[in-house]
């Protein structure tokens, strides 16, 4: 239970956060660099534990280190909060995916020519909450962290965000907080019930059919509504606001619209996992019972969020808000695989958390591009850019079909998978989900394919043909996204081995611990 | 012999009242030509104070028979006096009210402590009623010390009305506890008496408990006048916003402490400690119950009125009885967790709000209002102040990593262990509603620009001071053990 390692990634940007508040405002070179440094280091021990470290197959915590932090003498008032990481399959990915889209987002940033100091504090900030989440094992320390990403989020959107930046950040933080109280309400009580914040004492207490809220409260029942199911709507919400999923996806939109280019980067390719993330760490096997009561109602929202998120996207003629709407749809998928509660549609589930965080990040960053050129995002405002600028055109391309699911590419992988998870449910009726989600995938493909249409062919309008290609700088933002997205399309094994031993883990316990509860 | 054992546990009330006079003293002898000497002297006197009381014995003393001597209460008399220095030092460094020539500011300020001190440490209702007679004088004297100034003498005419009736309504229901039971005491009315002997309690819980409701209710009114509660918060606002900015501090965070001091004490004795009878211990549920109610609708009412505002000092006083509302809950679930958290948040709510005035305080130096919308562009201009109160509002939102944070986890953790989850769920929403108006301060701050200037000036003590609390909000918010172990240390109360 000592190993250091992952203090370190956490809190590594701290460091370099405090380096940055150091510095004069003026050095805005050292910053950058300082910046570069202290995202670039996290990602290398991130490579190292993921190819080097971490053993394969095994559902255990690995990289362990535990504190304890709050303790009292006085018995009303011992919390027994401690100090709990720990990384397993299903949050390394996601903990090397933080470390790449952040490292990835320091030079994406250097476009932004005003207050970079507090930008880039804030920035490495927000690394040290995401990874935070991702890494910890006692629910306290989940909420801390969950909490600490906030206050970062929501002044790079409102300082350095588009026009209705002040709307958006509010909104961003409101919903999100109003997620995340019904959350603590929650983890309190479980707390009080379970006599622990350790999520895995938790799970474990709760696989063996012994979590159901009767030391709190009478027969486990609360209002005329069992403990559980509680516990559960609560931490549902949450999380699900921030995946987003339907209806509580109206923020989004918002939120990534107004973020500046690196931001909605950020937001797309790793906060959103955060509430997918959250779902499989810290909801369903803490309330296996009623996850099990409610998976059909999971399944059926996220089918709507998959089909309802395409069809907008559909509808929108700003760039931005399409891409942010896809996220909508493809994050469906995530819900749709879990709540199936099979060992593919799992897995698919993981992959695509991941796929999605590449291919997504990399649309935004294409976004991003054009409209440091054009000023405007109005997909019906351009035409025929494939010819001044060809590379940028290609790269686009190669984004786009990885996000419809063209059979080679990641997404098809974690889509298909998915899918396949899904039909394979003991419930009949997530047979007729899967054949609904159909329609979104073929909406995905159709706003895709009319959006790179609208914006590369047809006849050049005169005011672009002056346009310089994608520069190198751009290129480099994105080219481990692309390739990672090639990769993982043809060699899903590099990341299906590793999750592989947590994921199956996680379906036969949720699996055997619902036989448990329902006798 | 038994008199001097009485006057030595009372020495720091005597100590302080001594400091007092001597202030009023060395202002007539200078003047009023000096005050900033007289500001000094005060300050020693409350180092002198809180010598004293420390120097006290963990044992709990009665002297005279009325003024319990416990750790209890001297963990809301050196709340006073930490809280106090402040605002001596905010008086100091406000050029604006060094105008008023103000010997007697110091005075008043040394007087209301005199009042707290014996308001928070007896189980006697007679010298309750003293003490918060004497807090509400010099608080009435002080809302109204700019003269000349027609919002303040508003707010003092309004304070003193309000206080006035719900004190008349207090003293009645004490009248009415004191005929129903035959002593004035309330560890003998709880312990005392049983079924058929009208002494004590019990026995009139036995024969009909409405009498004694009317009568608890009475005497909550005037414990909800003065940690501004629902429905009787309507002179906070005004009161809050007319009276100097040192003042509101004053006002906002040692009278309301001194009130929850005085509630958690009136509560504890007559309905939680272990040697209450039964019949009252249960009634004490119920009562309960009424004050998690009336804490819901604190909160709601302080939250939501909140949103609106466009003066500081307006909103700040409308966010202090939405906190009001967030203390009851721990004195809503009367037992021994539920105190401590709200013990705690006491202590939080010491940081963030008198960081919090702080800032409104320098902010009015330097824009000459208290309008949330000046204070655009101020984020760059006096970053390090702007930062500081970041940490403040983030604390009053209640988010982690603060202290704010933690005394509301604490305080939800008590409200759900006693079975009140929906008072947890409805204080959560509530925090999610004041992130709203608490960041518009933020987005004011940071998010506009704001016309051009050069930085404006600062004191570095001031400053230092501001820092210091920002600094102290946030780290003990990651380490709360000192506050923690002071907590359940003060607990004494319930033994």
């Amino acid at each position: 239970m000592d190993h250091t390692l992952l203090n370190w990634i956490i809190f590594l940007p701290m460091i370099g956060m405090t380096a940055i508040l150091l510095c004069p405002k003026r050095s805005v070179g050292l910053i950058k660099l300082i910046s570069l440094v202290a995202t670039f280091i996290p990602l290398v021990l991130a490579t190292w534990l993921y190819f080097v470290g971490f053993e394969k197959g095994t559902p255990e915590y690995q990289f362990e280190f535990l504190r304890p932090w709050i303790y009292s003498a006085s018995e009303s008032m011992n919390m027994k909060v401690n100090y709990y990481v720990g990384i397993d399959g299903i949050s390394l990915p996601l903990v090397w995916l933080t470390t790449l889209l952040l490292f990835i987002g320091v030079p994406a940033s250097f476009g932004i020519k005003k207050g970079e100091k507090a930008y880039y504090a804030l920035l490495l900030l927000l690394e040290v909450g995401i990874l935070g989440v991702f890494v910890s094992l006692d629910y306290f320390l989940f909420y801390v962290f969950w909490e600490i990403m906030l206050l970062p989020m929501y002044f790079l959107i409102g300082i350095w965000g588009g026009p209705r930046r002040e709307y958006a950040a509010i909104k961003f933080f409101l919903y999100t907080l109003a997620g995340s109280v019904l959350m603590l309400v929650a983890v309190i009580a479980l707390r009080l019930e379970t006599g622990t914040f350790s999520i895995p004492e938790m799970t474990e207490l709760a696989m063996s059919g012994g979590l159901l809220g009767t030391n709190l409260f009478e027969g486990g029942m609360l209002m005329g509504m069992k403990f559980t199911t509680w516990v559960f709507w609560f931490l549902f919400v949450a999380f699900a606001i921030k995946i987003p999923v339907f209806p509580f996806h109206t923020w989004l939109p918002d939120a990534h619209v107004q973020a500046p280019t690196p931001i909605s980067v950020i937001l797309a390719g790793i906060l959103l996992k955060l509430g997918g993330y959250g779902l499989l760490r810290a909801c369903f096997p803490i309330v296996p019972g009623a996850f099990d009561d409610f998976a059909f109602t999971l399944g059926v929202l996220g089918v709507i969020s998959i089909v309802y998120g395409a069809y907008v996207a559909l509808g929108q003629t700003d760039f931005k808000r399409m891409v942010a709407y896809s996220s909508v749809s493809h994050m469906g998928y995530v819900l749709l695989g879990v709540a199936a509660l099979t060992e593919w549609g799992a897995n698919g589930a993981a992959l695509q958390m991941f796929n999605h965080g590449t291919s997504s990040a990399a649309m935004f960053l294409i976004v991003g591009v054009i409209y440091d050129r054009a000023h405007h995002r109005d997909l019906n405002g351009f035409g025929g850019l494939s010819q001044p600028m060809p590379v940028y055109w290609g790269m686009t391309t190669l984004a786009f079909f990885a996000a419809l699911g063209l059979p080679g590419l990641a997404g098809f992988v974690s889509e298909m998978v998915t899918l396949l998870g899904a039909y394979q449910s003991e419930d009949p009726r997530f047979r007729v989900l899967v054949l609904i989600s159909v329609i979104g995938i073929v909406i995905t493909a159709a706003f895709l394919l009319w959006a790179i249409q609208r914006v590369f062919l047809g006849t050049l309008n005169e005011k672009y043909k002056d346009y310089s290609d994608i520069n190198a700088r751009e290129i480099f933002c994105q080219a481990p996204l692309l390739f990672l997205c090639i990769a993982l399309g043809i060699l899903p094994a590099y990341l299906l081995d590793w999750m592989e031993g947590s994921v199956e883990h996680w379906v036969t316990s949720m699996q055997q611990a619902i036989q448990i509860i329902n006798g | 012999m038994e008199y001097w054992d009485g006057m030595k546990a009372i020495a720091p009330e005597i100590w302080l009242t001594s400091f007092a006079l001597l202030a009023l003293l060395l202002d007539l002898i200078t003047k009023g030509r000096n005050s900033r000497n007289v500001g000094y002297l005060t300050l020693a006197g409350l180092g002198v104070t809180a010598l004293a009381l420390m120097g006290q014995g963990d044992e709990v003393v009665t002297a005279f028979g009325m003024v319990e001597v416990d750790k209890f209460g001297r963990f809301f008399k050196l709340f006073t006096l930490a809280a106090l220095a402040v605002v001596c030092v905010f008086v100091m460094s406000d050029r604006r009210e060094r105008q008023h020539g103000i010997g007697e500011y110091y005075f008043l300020l040394l007087g209301a402590a005199v009042g707290i001190f014996f308001m928070v440490s007896t189980n006697n209702l007679l010298l309750l009623v003293l003490g918060l007679e004497l807090l509400s004088l010099a608080s009435y004297s002080l809302a109204g010390f700019h003269k000349g100034n027609k919002a303040s003498a508003e707010a003092a005419l309004k304070y003193v009305i309000f206080g006035g009736l719900s004190a008349g309504v207090m003293i009645f229901g004490i009248s009415l506890l004191y005929g129903l039971t035959g002593t004035i005491d309330i560890a003998e009315m709880a312990t005392l008496g049983a079924e058929g002997i009208p002494r004590g309690l019990t026995g009139q819980l036995a024969a009909s408990p409405i009498p004694v409701g009317i009568a608890v209710t009475m005497v909550l009114a005037g414990f909800a006048y003065k940690i501004s509660a629902v429905p009787f918060h309507f002179w906070t606002p005004d009161v809050y916003q007319g009276a100097p900015t040192p003042v509101t501090t004053f006002l906002a965070v040692a009278s309301k402490a001194a009130g929850f001091g005085a509630l958690l004490r009136f509560m504890g004795v007559l309905f939680v400690r272990d040697d209450v009878q039964g019949l009252v211990a249960d009634y004490g549920s119920q009562v309960g119950l009424l004050i998690a109610v009336l804490a819901a609708v604190t909160m709601t009412v302080g939250n939501v009125s909140a949103i609106g505002q466009s003066s500081l000092k307006r909103m700040l006083a409308y966010s202090s009885v939405a906190h009001a509302g967030y203390l009851l809950m721990g004195v809503a679930t009367m037992n021994e967790a539920g105190f401590s958290a709200a013990l705690f948040y006491m202590a939080a709510y010491y940081f963030m709000n008198l960081g919090a005035f702080g800032v409104v305080l320098y902010f009015e130096g330097v824009t000459g209002n208290d309008h949330i919308d000046s204070l655009a562009g101020l984020g760059r201009k006096a970053p390090l102040i702007s930062i500081v109160m970041v940490a403040f509002l983030v604390s009053l939102t209640g988010l982690p990593p603060t202290i704010g944070y933690y005394g509301k986890f604490m305080l939800f953790t008590a409200t759900i262990d006693s079975g009140m989850t929906w008072l947890a769920v409805v204080a959560g929403l509530n925090s999610a509603v004041s992130l709203f108006y608490y960041f518009r301060i933020a987005k004011v701050l940071f998010l506009r620009e704001g016309p051009d200037g050069a930085a404006p000036r600062t004191q570095p003590i001031f400053t230092g001071m501001l820092t210091a609390f920002g600094v102290c909000t946030v780290v003990f918010g990651l380490y709360v053990s000192p506050i923690m172990r002071w907590v359940a240390d003060s607990m004494d109360l319930l033994e």
